[in-house]
């Protein structure tokens, strides 16, 4: 099945980069420019493509293709070298396509039917190394989940579309305003359901950290850093700007369901020990803080708080951009991993700052960007959200008193846990020897697949230092979007500021005082040490025992013991110790058997009760099935009656 | 009165240390620094030991004349030896020596280090520190006292 098609990977890979460049081209049009409209009725049947791109759409598409772009230039790198199939190749840039018409799309029809193409061409993709069980089993999730979350948007959009009494979107915004509470409440949670499973949001986030690890690596990606995005956006399109964010309750759920999936995600990314496990898991932390800043502006918004709803909204989409920036590096930078080692356990990898110098790099810029600390990626998106959060007026209002300082605690939770996680990630799995065989054979990854990594890697500085970039296409963003629209927003300059509440900071002055310290450290260091005499190289000190072995090492479960017995009672552990004695004495141990898996809480208690229900409910309709061909006959003209006298 | 007129009237209060003893060798570290020692164990019955903690408790206070006792060679000026060498101990001491940087001073302490005292031709007992690694100063005792260890340690510092 596998051959090594030499021209293959690069036409595919060029394929979808320029699929990637036309989406960033057209985006940004739609954004400054006038929207653009187009519909083609042959290309769907019965309702035709319908095209509007409006600046939200055109965002994301912009937004999805500068993804697009990054991975298409590591894809040729990446298939050549992992020796992909054609299935794959062809795939991935109808992946991109899928991808580019969902923020497009101008009606129902044509949203539900890009999304269905997103979802499957997905799937396929994710089932690319189909011959290993996990991957199937993975793939059965994330096909069950997305299912689960199609039919909520397609219900949630079906009736909204009959409602309103029209097939397009911009007709729906327009009737929107008439629909009865209790319909358009109805839609708001079937959307967070429906649009939450795609983002990764509690609780139908389980298909992430199983098709994450197990897709390709560009793959994962797209998925991470572009697919989950339009979870956002049908969030943003459908409860913000149609529904123009409703009672206050609708943005409370949505941070209550934000928050627990930040916390819960980052608790779990930081106890995995699965490098692709704990990137998907921290797609689902940062995917919940987005979750949380749009319920919080949702939230301001119904409070009649417009200014800080505007710096909450801004939090959210600056996040999300910073978001795709260092999760697409992130998984790049995994994917160089596993190709270069063959491994992505991070207890088996280290030692790939030597061998691979240019990868490990790249991931720190990603490592750093995901903590959220100042001059990484996600520093600006997070801050704006706290500023929103602190600089509530809270007032007499018990609901905003009580909700934002226990999401200022959440977010502190999951920003230090995050910090945890990433240092793991870099620190274990790049530094210190490596700790297998594979780790110590590392390659460093070939120059298309570090070119496809530094693109990402320069969005990520862009957003890290000059958020100043993302300024005016924010403030075209706003304008669509009721409640935030009137010029409130926060000003993107070199100074970050805040109308309406005290609070700045400049990403750029940071950036040059972190430089210029460093130079001035590094110049006293080379003025300190002139006199001192030369260098000796002496073997390791091991304490006095034998020389260290990288058994001895930290490990990343090692690492994350102390916070795994902190957070027991989330995490629920499955450890089991056994100990042999001597025949002769209890004294004396003759082995110790330890072995301990890290299962996901929500899924063991959630999922599989209802999965059991379900098979219990299959195997009580199996007793109908006895083989009788007469009994099937009845079953049918039974089947047939009733419908005929129902539909009378 | 307030506290920092107090304070200035009062001055520096310490307690009168006993006089300078003869130098025994130039301080390693060749600088007005004080000397960081690392110890180690050969095989001692640990007497040394607790007389080695009390000098460096508050009581007697070894570090009021430049010693410190650290936790690594890598960090260390000199080594205090304690104990005879047994078999087990004497690749970690030759190592150990090895890793302290240069110039190193090395400290025997207490009878057991400088001639094998009471465990000499002990069937465990490999040597005295003298065989396996040179040797600088002495300090005998069984166990030499804190006071002892103190003027020792001085001869030393040059303190």
């Amino acid at each position: 099945m596998k051959r090594n098609h030499t021209g293959a990977p690069v036409a595919s890979g060029t394929a979808t980069a320029t699929l990637g460049v036309l989406g960033v081209v057209v985006g940004l049009r739609a954004v400054f420019g006038a929207p653009l409209r187009a519909s083609i009725g042959w290309l769907v049947p019965f309702a035709g493509l319908r095209v509007d791109v409006d600046p939200l759409g055109g965002a994301f598409m912009a937004l999805t293709g500068a993804v697009a772009a990054a991975v298409g230039v590591f894809a040729i790198g990446y298939a050549r070298r992992e020796r992909w199939a054609r299935f794959p190749l062809v795939a991935l840039p109808i992946f991109v396509l899928t991808l580019l018409v969902v923020p497009a799309a101008g009606s129902v029809t044509t949203f539900l039917f890009a999304w269905e193409a997103m979802a499957l061409t997905s799937l396929a993709l994710v089932l690319t190394e189909h011959h290993r069980a996990e991957v199937r089993s993975a793939g059965l999730f994330y096909a069950v989940l997305t299912q689960i979350g199609f039919v909520a948007i397609l219900v949630a959009l079906a009736t909204l579309s009959s409602a309103a009494g029209s097939g397009t979107l911009a007709g729906i915004r327009a009737a929107a305003g008439d629909l009865s509470p209790a319909l358009r409440s109805g839609v708001f949670l079937l959307t967070i359901l429906g649009f939450g499973s795609k983002a990764g949001l509690l609780p139908l986030h389980a298909w992430l950290p199983r098709a994450h690890p197990e897709a390709p690596s560009p793959v994962s990606a797209l998925m991470s850093a572009a697919m989950v995005n339009l979870g956002i956006y049908g969030i943003v399109r459908i409860d913000v700007q149609i529904l123009g964010g409703g009672p206050r309750w609708w943005g409370t759920t949505l941070m209550v369901v934000g928050a627990a999936s930040a916390v819960f995600g980052v608790l779990q990314a930081s106890v995995s020990a699965d490098l692709k496990r704990l990137l998907a898991y921290s797609t689902t932390e940062n995917m919940g803080l987005i979750g949380m800043a749009i319920g919080a502006s949702m939230l301001l918004g119904a409070s009649g708080l417009a200014s800080v709803a505007a710096i909450a909204l801004a939090a959210a989409l600056v996040h999300l951009v910073a978001h795709a920036a260092f999760k697409a590096l992130g998984f790049l930078a995994a994917g160089s991993v596993l190709a270069g080692t063959g491994v992505r356990d991070l207890d088996r990898l280290g030692g790939l700052a030597r061998r691979m110098p240019y990868t490990t790099t790249l991931f720190g810029i990603a490592a750093l960007g995901a903590t959220g600390l100042p001059l990484g990626a996600g520093f600006v998106g997070e801050w704006l959200l706290l500023q929103s959060l602190i600089h509530t007026p809270q007032g007499d209002n018990t609901l905003l008193s009580l909700v934002m300082p226990l999401s200022i605690g959440a977010l502190a939770l999951t920003t230090g846990l995050g910090i945890v996680a990433m240092v793991k990630a870099f620190g274990i799995g790049f530094l210190a020897r490596p700790r297998s065989e594979g780790a110590e054979s590392a390659r460093e990854a070939s120059p298309t697949m570090l070119v496809g990594m530094a693109l990402a890697a320069a969005g990520c500085v862009v957003v890290a230092v000059a958020p100043v970039a993302l300024g005016p296409v924010l403030t075209r963003v706003a304008t669509t979007l009721p409640s935030v629209g009137d010029g409130h927003g926060p000003k993107l300059g070199a100074m970050l500021r805040l109308p309406g509440a005290a609070g700045s900071v400049s990403p750029v002055v940071l950036a040059a005082a972190l430089a210029v310290s460093a130079a001035l450290v590094l110049l006293l260091a080379r003025w300190g040490v002139r006199a001192r005499p030369a260098a000796v190289v002496r073997p390791l000190w091991a304490g006095g025992g034998p020389a260290l072995t990288p058994r001895m090492q930290y490990t990343a479960t090692s690492f994350a013991e102390p916070l795994q017995r902190v957070f027991d009672d989330v995490l629920r552990p499955d450890t089991d110790v056994a100990v042999t004695h001597v025949a002769e004495s209890r004294y004396l141990i003759e082995k110790i058997t330890f072995r301990t898996a890290q299962a996901d809480a929500v899924e063991e208690h959630l999922y599989w009760p209802v999965v059991r229900g379900v098979a219990a409910a299959a195997r009580g309709v199996r007793r109908a099935h006895t083989g009788s061909i007469h009994l099937y006959l009845l079953f049918g003209a039974v089947g047939l009656l009733v419908a005929i006298v129902v539909g009378r | 009165m307030s506290w920092a007129t107090r304070i200035l009237k009062a001055g520096r209060i310490v307690q009168d240390s006993p006089a300078m003893p003869a130098s025994t060798v130039s301080p390693p570290t060749g600088t007005r620094a004080s000397l960081q020692i690392r110890h180690v164990d050969a095989g001692s019955c640990n007497g040394c030991e607790l007389e080695l903690s009390g000098a460096f408790s508050s009581v007697y206070d070894a570090e009021q004349f430049g010693a410190r006792l650290v936790a690594s060679p890598r960090h260390a000026d000199a080594l205090i030896v304690t104990g005879v060498v047994t078999h087990n101990m004497r690749t970690a001491l030759i190592d150990t020596v090895a890793a302290t940087p240069e110039p190193r001073l090395v400290i025997a302490m207490g009878d057991c280090a400088c001639n094998g005292g009471l465990f000499r031709g002990g069937y465990g007992v490999a040597g005295i520190v003298e065989d396996f690694v040179p040797v600088d100063v002495e300090l005998r005792g069984c166990p030499p006292t804190p006071d002892e260890i103190i003027e020792t340690l001085r001869g030393v510092t040059g303190r």
